[in-house]
């Protein structure tokens, strides 16, 4: 293990962008370990209401 | 945000990286995990135990406006789905005195002996996508924050706005709990604020107050909503338009001034300003919202120093225009807002571009650590079998068995036609549950399962899963929604919930009845790309789906390569645009896995996501080529209005014109003493509808060349809102430290171009001294825009639709912003709309990154819910083929008829082919007439039903 | 005994069967005159779902999408 290439990515912080480079990477091949400091991944985006300019709901 | 399901991400929830070691492909990362004190192998998420916890909170989710429990999950719907004990507030960890929630438990879940536990992850890159901080309060006092209770931040406003929020969407004065009646956004509070140590735009605070405003509105038609602005900063893609219609639908009033700070008058909130006419104002209000801008995230500096990472002067991590998403540390790469203040979709495009980034660094080992799921062969001759139905009810807990009589319900199913075996279960999506019900299946040779209990949204998937293994097809399986729909929403009338649970159910049989097996398809896909375009963004896009092993076409329509970017000379970064270039070219020329055509055009484009066709033309001659997906990356080109003489007058030029002055010999602005800058020219609502978000830092960053250069010279920049966001509100500020005017014109005043004699001025109403300036203009240069390229032939080969101005519609504003509509087709670079180079670097990535995933899995899987035609009946009317919003149907010729063919690798199971079809010609997987004709029809028996006790009512009566 | 209406619903998978689905989750309180079904887009609805749904006796039909 000690020199061979890992297909793994280590994702930090569990908010949209971690959570979308997690699936992509994911999609693309990779193990993912997506690590978040919160109970919970989705960061602040969870928070929102509603995301401007289209007021689609954010979760 | 449903990464929860993926068998390759592993979410590690609270936890930390303490420490990173190794090259780039190997590190080693320490990762230190706190413990959750729940098992989320055993919670079912019923919520048992934050009902019983005696311990309030405050909740930190909803922005401290209410309580929460110590045993808790933030927000119901949050991944993982499962609760933890707060550390600090459990009566139990911290005093030994409770354990309420552990008795409630139902599945035993909770355990207080958990312990940290330190993790070594064996990885070959890194992502830091850390995300922003919080502005700290001491900033948000100064505008009485903490002081007054009626001034709120924008984002406890949010939770404020939310429908499940702690005032169920209620706006409320905290003071009194009245409905504000006036009420104030005050912009950058904690931004392009020197003070605070913030210096930059937070780019994002325009457009959520904007949007903040409307949700009040909407909620409080009555309100007074007045917005204060520095400058407007809605320069994304739309977002102009947005902002405008958002004014005129709800009738805010714009105010341009910053509010210094903020008093309290009695019951009012009192605001002091001064407007740019130098008139000062004080306006009352009953509610004050603080816009507040995004700091860089808390704990990213002591993080930085331990990887060894560089951030720049706000704390954010430093890249540089030409690798926007690496840090200095090979290997560690970043992405959204910690990379530098920014919106939901700038986020999602460097989190793809991020993706992509990866990939290129590991596409040798792609695949090596993924996992696969095995499955034991479908028991066909069992599927074909007369339907034997097994329906399982779920308690979940007290959740549905806490109103709905369960095992009524179960004894009910028994009755129903076609049903062999009827269970109640605890919890069916428990694992042990689910390895029950393989075995039950198998016992019991079921071929068809209804599940009753919670949503199929959110478990139809881990239900078809459980049905795999057990040999069955996964589209056998039926869930009626005896919980979200059902026992949650008539929690005060069990007997109703129980009559409802049993129509659902039967309904769900009645369907379950008729599903027949679908194969989930397979489509082979050709590995490699076309990449149409060879200015910045189609070069960086050609040379990311090449590092990650795939075969590329880089079709370029004009002689060379480079596009745009060539008439560029400078950067704000000090970076050389034309190096950055030459390097992207000489890397895709090459590249062994890049073919490059130039002179070139793309005529035609058949097929769909894994197999398209295409002819490329060149002048002599033209050729086929067989592709796996196209990234779109057609450019845009200069806007050359016909306006202030440009193109007559030789004194008049634009931004570009200058950048080709400032490398070279600079003639005509050597000549000129003063120089004028006009901004948004025929942009903004003139020719050209939108912003074009980049001619801000443009003018700036020439104007900021020329004051290096000519220090003596004279530059104006005349404007309608400064638009320098991120960081580039540096040298914005820069530019005015070092002598450089800027002046705000009116959309309705607009700067005229005056000669009088040899010498040339621009008159222009300054605001605040109330009257008109004549400002020499011996040079007056143009920020002009960018107009879109020649999309309209390419959207309709492509079958992709264009915004009303002219650029590639993206499937998803925010969620999907490089892809197309048209499955298997993605766009990046000004195609997508204008925007700076950096953006458009990392916009080809994110393509890329999209662009290879088909490429990389090798085929296409198709979710069986897809239409079908049965070209027996059809009569080709194409009225589907027309129809259809995703391009999915086809007419082709059958013999001698024209007949529809669904496009099964594009079809997303909608359905409005099928109900449109004049000759029913069409089914859909799942979904078939038939099968949702036998569920009206069991409706109907719960109307029977009804009907009877009504008669039996009357009669009593 | 006051009239209750028998409806018939069909939830777009995507966005009203999603709400209502939120609406369980935020424990809103509905009266429960309705049942449910699913389809993947209110586009599915064929004109025939609803003439059917009248003729085996709801009184309503709500399409949500």
């Amino acid at each position: 293990m000690a020199n061979k290439k890992s297909g793994k990515v280590l994702v930090l912080g569990g908010g949209i962008t971690g959570v979308q480079a997690a699936l992509d990477l994911a999609a693309l091949g990779y193990y993912v370990y997506l690590v978040e400091k919160k109970a919970s991944i989705g960061g602040v985006m969870a928070q929102l209401d509603k995301t401007f300019p289209t007021n689609d709901c954010s979760i | 945000m449903e990464a929860g399901r993926s068998p390759n991400i592993e979410i590690i929830t609270l936890a930390e990286l303490k420490e990173l070691s190794g090259k780039p492909g190997n590190f080693k990362a320490k990762i230190h995990v706190k413990p959750r004190y729940v098992d989320p192998n055993k919670c079912t998420s019923c919520g048992m135990c934050m009902t019983y916890c005696p311990k309030e909170v405050v909740d930190e989710y909803n922005e401290r406006l209410t309580f929460t429990k110590a045993a808790r999950i933030d927000y119901a719907q949050a991944v993982p789905t499962v609760y933890y004990l707060d550390e600090k507030e459990c009566l139990r960890l911290q005093h030994e005195s409770c354990q309420l929630c552990a008795n409630v438990c139902g599945p035993n879940a909770i355990f207080f002996d958990q312990q940290p536990e330190e993790r070594e992850l064996h990885v070959g890159a890194v992502v830091l996508a850390l995300g922003f901080g919080r502005v700290p309060e001491e900033v948000l006092e100064k505008y009485g924050y903490g002081k007054y209770p009626d001034v709120l931040t924008s984002l406890e406003l949010e939770r404020m706005t939310c429908a499940s929020g702690p005032t169920e969407g209620e706006v409320l004065r905290p003071s009194d709990f009245t409905h504000p009646q006036r009420i104030a956004f005050l912009q950058c509070v904690g931004s392009r604020d020197v003070t605070c140590g913030n210096g930059y735009c937070s780019s994002v605070c325009c457009m959520y107050a904007m949007k903040e405003a409307s949700v009040v509105k909407e909620h409080l038609p009555e309100a007074e909503i007045d917005l204060f602005f520095m400058d407007i900063r809605t320069q994304g893609k739309g977002f102009d338009e947005a902002f405008n219609r958002a004014v005129e639908k709800y009738g805010f009033r714009t105010i341009y001034a910053r509010v210094p700070r903020v008093d309290q008058v009695g019951r009012k909130l009192a605001l002091t300003y001064v407007t740019e006419d130098g008139r000062t104002h004080r306006d009352f209000y009953d509610m004050v919202v603080l816009s507040v801008g995004l700091d860089a995230p808390a704990g990213a500096e002591e993080l930085a120093k331990r990887l060894g990472v560089e951030l720049n002067h706000y704390g954010f991590a430093q890249t540089k225009v030409a690798t926007p998403l690496e840090t200095n540390v090979p290997g560690i790469f970043v992405a959204g807002a910690f990379q530098g203040p920014k919106d939901i979709p700038e986020s999602v495009v460097q989190a793809q571009g991020v993706a992509a980034k990866c990939s290129e660094l590991l596409a040798e080992v792609r695949g090596q650590d993924a996992v696969h799921k095995e499955f034991p062969p479908e028991d066909e001759e069992l599927e074909r079998e007369e339907a034997r139905i097994g329906v399982f009810v779920c308690h979940c807990g007290v959740n549905i068995a806490g109103v709905v009589d369960v095992k009524e319900v179960a004894r009910y199913a028994a009755t129903l036609p076609g049903v062999v075996y009827t269970e109640d279960v605890l919890y069916s999506c428990s694992q042990d549950t689910l390895n029950e019900l393989v075995k039950k299946i198998k016992e019991n040779r079921l071929n068809r399962v209804v599940i009753a209990a919670c949503s199929p949204r959110t478990h139809e998937p881990l239900f078809q899963e459980t049905l795999r293994e057990a040999g069955l097809n996964p589209a056998l399986i039926e869930m009626a929604n005896i919980r979200d729909q059902c026992a949650w929403v008539h929690a005060e009338d069990p007997e109703a919930a129980t009559q409802k649970a049993k129509d659902q159910v039967r309904m769900a049989v009645a369907k379950a009845k008729r599903l027949t097996p679908l194969e989930l398809q397979k489509v082979s896909v050709t590995p490699s790309a076309l990449v149409i375009g060879g200015g910045a963004a189609g070069l960086q896009a050609a040379l990311s789906v090449a590092e990650q092993g795939f075969e590329v076409y880089l079709v370029e329509k004009e002689a060379e390569l480079g596009g745009n970017l060539r008439r560029v000379t400078g950067l704000l970064s000090g970076e050389d645009p034309q190096k950055i270039l030459k390097d992207l070219i000489t890397k895709v020329e090459e590249h062994p896995r890049i073919k490059v055509f130039t002179g070139t055009t793309v005529e035609n484009v058949s097929g769909y996501v894994g197999n398209f066709t295409s002819t490329l033309r060149k002048e002599e001659g033209s050729e086929v080529i067989n592709h796996g997906v196209v990234i779109l990356a057609t450019g845009g080109r200069e806007h050359r209005p016909d306006r202030y003489g440009l193109g007559a007058n030789e004194r008049v030029i634009t931004q570009l014109d200058l950048e080709a002055e400032l490398k070279g010999k600079a003639g005509k602005l050597a000549r000129a003493r003063s120089v004028v800058m006009i901004q948004c020219v025929g942009s903004r609502g003139d020719d050209l509808n939108y912003c074009s978000k980049l001619c801000c830092q443009q003018a700036v960053k020439n104007a900021l060349r020329i004051k290096k250069r000519y220090p003596k010279k004279d530059v104006y920049i005349l404007f309608r809102d400064m638009r320098t966001y991120g960081f580039s509100e540096d040298a914005y500020r820069e530019a005015r430290n070092s002598g450089v005017i800027f002046l705000r014109y009116k959309p309705e005043a607009k700067p005229e171009l005056v000669q009088k004699g040899k010498a040339q001025f621009v008159k222009v109403y300054d605001a605040l001294l109330g009257e008109e300036l004549l400002i020499p203009a011996d040079l007056l240069v143009l920020s002009v825009g960018i107009a879109p390229g020649e999309n309209e032939e390419l959207s309709k080969v492509i079958k992709a639709p264009l915004t009303g101005d002219g650029f590639f519609l993206e499937a998803h504003v925010k969620l999907m912003p490089v892809e197309l509509p048209v499955e298997g087709v993605y766009v990046c670079g000004l195609a997508h709309g204008p925007k700076p180079l950096d953006e458009t670097l990392a916009q080809a990535r994110a393509a890329a990154a999209k662009a290879a995933i088909p490429l990389a899995k090798g085929f296409v899987e198709v979710a069986p819910i897809v239409s079908r035609v049965d070209q027996k009946k059809c009569i080709g009317c194409g009225i589907c083929a027309e129809l259809c919003p995703f391009g999915a149907i086809e007419m082709v010729k059958v013999g001698k008829r024209k007949k529809a063919q669904t496009i099964t690798a594009s079809c997303k199971g909608c359905g409005i082919c099928a109900s449109h079809c004049p000759v029913l010609a069409i089914s859909m997987g799942g979904f078939t007439d038939e099968a949702i004709l036998a569920q009206i029809e069991a409706f109907g028996a719960f109307v029977e039903k009804e009907l009877e006790k009504e008669k039996a009512g009357e009669e009593a009566a | 005994m006051s009239f209750e209406p028998k409806i018939l619903s069909f939830f777009c998978h995507w966005c009203c069967y999603a709400a209502a689905d939120s609406a369980g989750v935020a424990r809103y309180q509905y009266p429960p005159n309705n049942r449910v079904i699913r389809v993947m887009c209110t586009g599915r609805i064929d004109p025939r779902f609803i003439l059917e749904a009248f003729y085996v006796g709801a009184d309503g039909v709500l399409v949500g999408g």
